[in-house]
């Protein structure tokens, strides 16, 4: 497929979408597959629909799996702390990879390298190697990085949020497509095909692993890092600066800002992690429903993410276009304590059918407050974007390696229990978000401090010796495209000062 | 005719909850169940076989076998295959014990001694069972057993070995995709490499 290789500096309108001056997209078109800004988009989201798929194979298809193997319900609950804590690390290490290499490259490259333990899931024969499995093919949930890194490179500052929102949230959807999905395709093996059991679950494993390496072909060939080109032809051309390793991460570890939204981050989409492991235990044991119904519901819960967090990434662009970025942190608080408050609500609800419709609210909230952290994430860092979405993303996956820790694992709690102080935690934690500033655009309590811009913000990250080099440009492009930020009361455009270091 | 039916089943579907569950504990046992797997003996699915005979408790007085309509046969986990898996766990509420998973045979009574070849299925997953055989009455429901083993079902127990699923030809795909998996990775790298030595 043909790059679509345009100068930076030339403002000639060759897209088939209204760009800004970074050429990055100012409009979001759904049904679009134009080059390059749409076909990221749904190349990124399928990409990441896949790696779920994968990830939240096997639950499904457990009572099946635990015979076969000999498992005991704590190999099974390992194995699922297993799933998502591999993904820690590894969205810190995407986001560099993203940095340095581009979003396409580092996604495809870290999903073909998953791709492997997904076939190997189908001959996997012991506790300790459906434990491995499990925890290697989670590594590929860190594309959730590439993904928010390479919306953020193809979509301006308005749409960012709306972008970012999608495409998070139809990947998440992978988790609710595969509790549905994967019961089809062994049933489709085993009755139709007549394989026995236990051989049936083996082969239907190919089905994901096939679909996540066909996606990584897809990004590789079809896809492109950025408007102008990929990073091997920008960085050839001296068009974009191969930045350093140790820069880039010593700007996104110093950002505070960063580690906020980590915490944030840990306590929905951590959440929503947490649930998708153990949802169908509590409706099973709690409510007496047979395992394919826990399934069913379980799977309602993921598949919620089609609109809820995309309608998270609207609400956040929606109260910045009046309020700016003090209106994304507000909406943001709002609907995270809503979420705790719903799941403190559900381990206390005794009825079936009240139950799943809270559960189902509480989806709604969580995944909600998902896009509404990426409506923020943006803005925190230009030159450390991948590790600024690294460590957000990373602080996800620790919020669900503690909840399940804390209350999902051994009998300290009952599941019901254990769901409402989650919902507690959850309320707590979000108090965070009212430490976050941004002296060009105020934060919770206060206004911005005056006369401070966001090419202040933004060039600080650069060194007077990078700035000489001319280093910083896509920086200074971005201050401009941020400035919609301040919201309907936003002053002028000032005039330039002399920028004092932020922190 | 079909709205007859409808009233029969739904009476029979009442009759049936009205009569409330059927509690393990109530159940008299009078059945003797000999099966042919020793105690501490392995047996493999898809290969062996268990012979399994079922016949009045002789010792048991003060019972006669007319309401004995129908006898299954059933292969049940040992306490030790059901530590930490809910999904074993015995309840004494019969509707809701998931003790005994396999059915052995499932025919009417005739008041004879039984005597069953059972040629061990391939789903039967790896651990330790013991054979218990349940009768029912009219309304299908359990009104005595037999086991093969001890009240505290510590005795007579045997292991089967389930198969593993695995087939050579899942293995070599297996490994084959994963091989070209990574070797399209270097590929990938290789053309990337390429690419930017063409363009400076």
């Amino acid at each position: 497929m043909e790059e679509v290789v345009q100068n930076p500096d030339n403002n000639d309108r060759k897209f088939a979408l209204p760009v800004d001056s970074e050429h990055k997209a100012t409009e979001f078109r759904l049904l679009s597959v134009s080059t390059p800004h749409m076909r990221a988009f749904h190349l990124s989201w399928i990409s990441f629909f896949s790696c779920f798929f994968s990830t939240f194979a096997a639950p499904p298809l457990i009572p099946i799996i635990r015979d076969n193997l000999n498992l005991t319900a704590t190999d099974i609950g390992n194995a699922g702390i297993a799933s998502v804590s591999g993904a820690v690390f590894a969205r810190v290490a995407m986001g560099t990879a993203c940095d340095l290499f581009g979003p396409r490259l580092a996604s495809s490259g870290l999903i073909l390298l998953t791709a492997p333990a997904v076939f190997l899931s189908a001959i996997a024969n012991s506790p300790a190697a459906f434990l491995m499995v499990r925890f290697f093919t989670g590594f590929s949930l860190a594309t959730f990085v590439s993904t928010q890194f390479w919306m953020s490179s193809m979509f301006s500052p308005t749409v960012v949020g709306t972008a970012n929102g999608l495409s998070a949230g139809w990947g998440n959807l992978g988790g609710g497509v595969t509790q549905l999905v994967m019961p089809l395709v062994y049933s489709l093996i085993h009755n139709n095909i007549g394989s026995t059991e236990f051989t049936a679950w083996r082969i239907a494993f190919f089905f994901p692993a096939l679909f996540q390496a066909l996606s990584a072909y897809a990004v590789f060939f079809w896809g492109q890092d950025m408007p102008d080109g990929n990073y091997n032809t920008l960085e050839k051309s001296g068009e974009k600066h191969k930045d350093s390793f140790s820069q880039v991460l010593y700007h996104a570890v110093t950002n505070y800002r960063g580690w906020i939204l980590a915490v944030a981050y840990g306590y929905c989409f951590g959440i929503e992690l947490t649930v998708d492991n153990i949802i169908a235990q509590y409706f099973f044991d709690r409510f007496d429903v047979d395992l394919n119904t826990a399934g069913i519901i379980a799977a309602s819960f993921g598949l919620v993410n089609m609109f809820s967090r995309p309608i998270g990434g609207l609400f956040s662009d929606f109260a910045a276009k009046r309020y700016g970025m003090r209106g994304r942190l507000w909406m943001l608080w709002v609907v995270q304590m809503g979420g705790g408050l719903l799941c403190l609500l559900l381990g206390k609800i005794g009825s079936l059918g009240l139950s799943v419709a809270v559960m189902v609210l509480f989806s709604v909230f969580v995944q909600a407050a998902e896009g509404l952290t990426f409506g923020v994430v943006p803005f925190v860092s230009r030159r450390s974007l991948g590790v600024i979405s690294g460590m957000t993303g990373g602080g996800g996956n620790v919020g669900a390696v503690l909840t399940q820790v804390i209350f999902f694992r051994g009998s300290r709690y009952s599941t019901e229990e254990g769901i409402s102080l989650m919902g507690v935690m959850i309320m707590c934690c979000s108090v965070v978000i009212m430490l976050i500033y941004f002296p060009q655009w105020g934060g919770f309590f206060y206004g911005p401090k005056k006369g401070v811009t966001e090419e202040d913000y933004y060039l600080s990250e650069w060194s007077a010796a990078e700035k000489e080099q001319g280093f910083h440009k896509m920086s200074l492009k971005f201050s401009e495209n941020s400035r919609r930020q301040r919201g309907r009361k936003g002053a002028a455009v000032p005039v330039q000062s002399d920028p004092p270091t932020i922190v | 005719m079909k709205l007859l039916l409808l009233q029969v089943s739904l009476l029979l579907f009442l009759l049936k909850t009205t009569n409330g569950e059927v509690l393990f504990s109530s159940l008299p046992r009078s059945l003797v169940v000999v099966a042919s797997a020793m105690e501490g003996q392995v047996l493999k699915a898809g290969e062996d076989s268990i012979t399994v005979s079922v016949g009045l408790n002789q010792t048991v007085t003060n019972q006669t076998d007319e309401s004995f309509k129908k006898v299954k046969v059933k292969l049940c986990y040992a306490p030790v295959s059901q530590v930490d898996r809910k999904w074993r766990k015995t309840h004494n509420d019969l509707k809701t014990d998931r003790t005994c998973q396999y059915m052995i045979y499932d025919r009417p009574y005739d008041g004879k001694v039984e005597e069953f070849k059972w040629d061990i299925e391939k789903d039967v997953p790896t651990a330790t069972y013991f054979v218990r055989s349940y009768v029912y009455n009219d309304a299908d429901e359990e009104i005595a057993y037999g086991q093969t083993t001890n009240d505290k079902k510590s005795d007579n127990l045997f292991v089967i070995q389930g198969i593993s699923g695995r087939h050579m030809s899942i293995d070599i795909a297996s490994a084959c995709f994963s091989a070209f998996a990574l070797l399209s990775l270097v590929g990938f790298f290789v053309i990337e490499k390429r690419q930017s030595k063409i363009k400076s």
